[in-house]
């Protein structure tokens, strides 16, 4: 019994969500006006970098994988 | 009792709303667990990938919503009174000189703020370290010592920056009071700072504090002595910025109601 995920499966996925979040966190407006569901703008501001920034670090183990690669 | 059945209805309504939120965050984090579960025992990619982004999506949802949202018609209702309350002092004090905002080397607590209100207009500063800030009145020079209106919001200026003023100086004040009122406090939609000599020019556009600042220029003496929260709570961040006393020259709105333009000076002494 094992998750049937591949790293770069995980990487694919941080990849489209960090994009999903990054997007939104930018384009979201401060005046959203009457609205049932508040967004703390800050905290979905630093979710979409550690998702960015995740995705960066599996491209880095990437790219050390291949450069080291005999 | 029909009126009664109606006040209660949209409470009711609102406390539902945000439990909801709560339980759908919650049940799309355990079916996204679930799901994950299952792709182990059936080794299957699809329900990982399904329960990967429900997990996700799950927690996200439960970490953005913010606990608590006040309306903004229970800060215009609340801030008047206080305002009003100051006026009273004013004028059964008979002060008609502008208020100066105190520097923290004039007080003994340097994170606190303090503006002092001359009974004459001779400029004659109390001395640095001889302030009792317990005290309402002043002797030498004869003067009022008053709590700022917009200390609080200073500080919580200062929380959001996770810096004091005291640490910093007019540039950071010029860089950094817009990007805070308007990205991160979500307080203005323009602000714009211009320093010229010894005057400080402030422009903030559809601010939210636009109704309680509309509510100090009725109470006359308040609004030229100490000027409305949002105008004191930057001449405590000015005062302290730059180390010297801070007075409000002018505070003004645009026709449209849109704008407050304020207007500071910093005295040397």
């Amino acid at each position: 019994m094992q998750i049937p995920l591949t790293f770069w499966d995980i990487s694919l996925w941080l990849a489209v969500t960090a994009i999903t979040l990054l997007i939104t966190a930018e384009l979201i407006s401060p005046y959203y006006g009457q609205t049932n569901l508040h967004i703390n703008k800050k905290k979905l501001k630093n979710a979409a970098l550690i998702m960015g920034i995740l995705f960066l670090i599996t491209v880095a183990i990437r790219i050390y994988g291949i450069i080291t690669a005999p | 009792m029909a009126t009664k059945t109606n006040a209660k209805k949209p409470k009711e309504f609102k406390v539902n709303i945000r439990f909801s939120t709560r339980m759908v965050a919650y049940t799309i984090l355990i079916l996204g667990l679930i799901s994950l579960a299952a792709s182990a025992f059936y080794a299957s990619s699809i329900l990982a990938f399904i329960g990967l982004g429900l997990t996700f999506w799950g927690a996200l949802l439960l970490y953005i919503t913010p606990t608590r949202y006040v309306k903004l018609d229970l800060l215009n209702a609340i801030a008047p009174s206080t305002l009003a309350n100051i006026e009273k002092m004013l004028t059964s004090s008979k002060l008609n000189e502008k208020g100066i905002y105190l520097p923290p080397k004039y007080l003994r607590d340097f994170e606190s703020s303090l503006v002092f209100i001359p009974s004459k207009n001779n400029k004659t500063l109390p001395r640095p370290g001889e302030i009792d800030e317990e005290k309402l009145y002043s002797k030498n020079p004869d003067g009022l010592f008053l709590t700022p209106p917009g200390l609080a919001l200073s500080k919580l200026f200062e929380k959001e920056l996770g810096t004091s003023f005291t640490k910093t100086d007019l540039n950071y004040i010029q860089n950094n009071l817009p990007k805070l009122l308007i990205e991160e406090m979500e307080i203005a939609e323009n602000v714009e700072v211009e320093i010229k000599d010894n005057l400080i020019t402030v422009e903030i556009a559809n601010h939210i504090f636009s109704e309680v600042c509309e509510e100090t220029r009725k109470l006359q003496k308040t609004h030229e002595t100490i000027g409305c929260t949002l105008s004191s709570a930057i001449a405590c961040a000015l005062a302290k910025a730059t180390g010297k006393p801070i007075t409000i020259l002018k505070e003004e709105q645009t026709q449209d109601g849109k704008t407050t333009k304020i207007q500071y000076r910093i005295i040397e002494d």
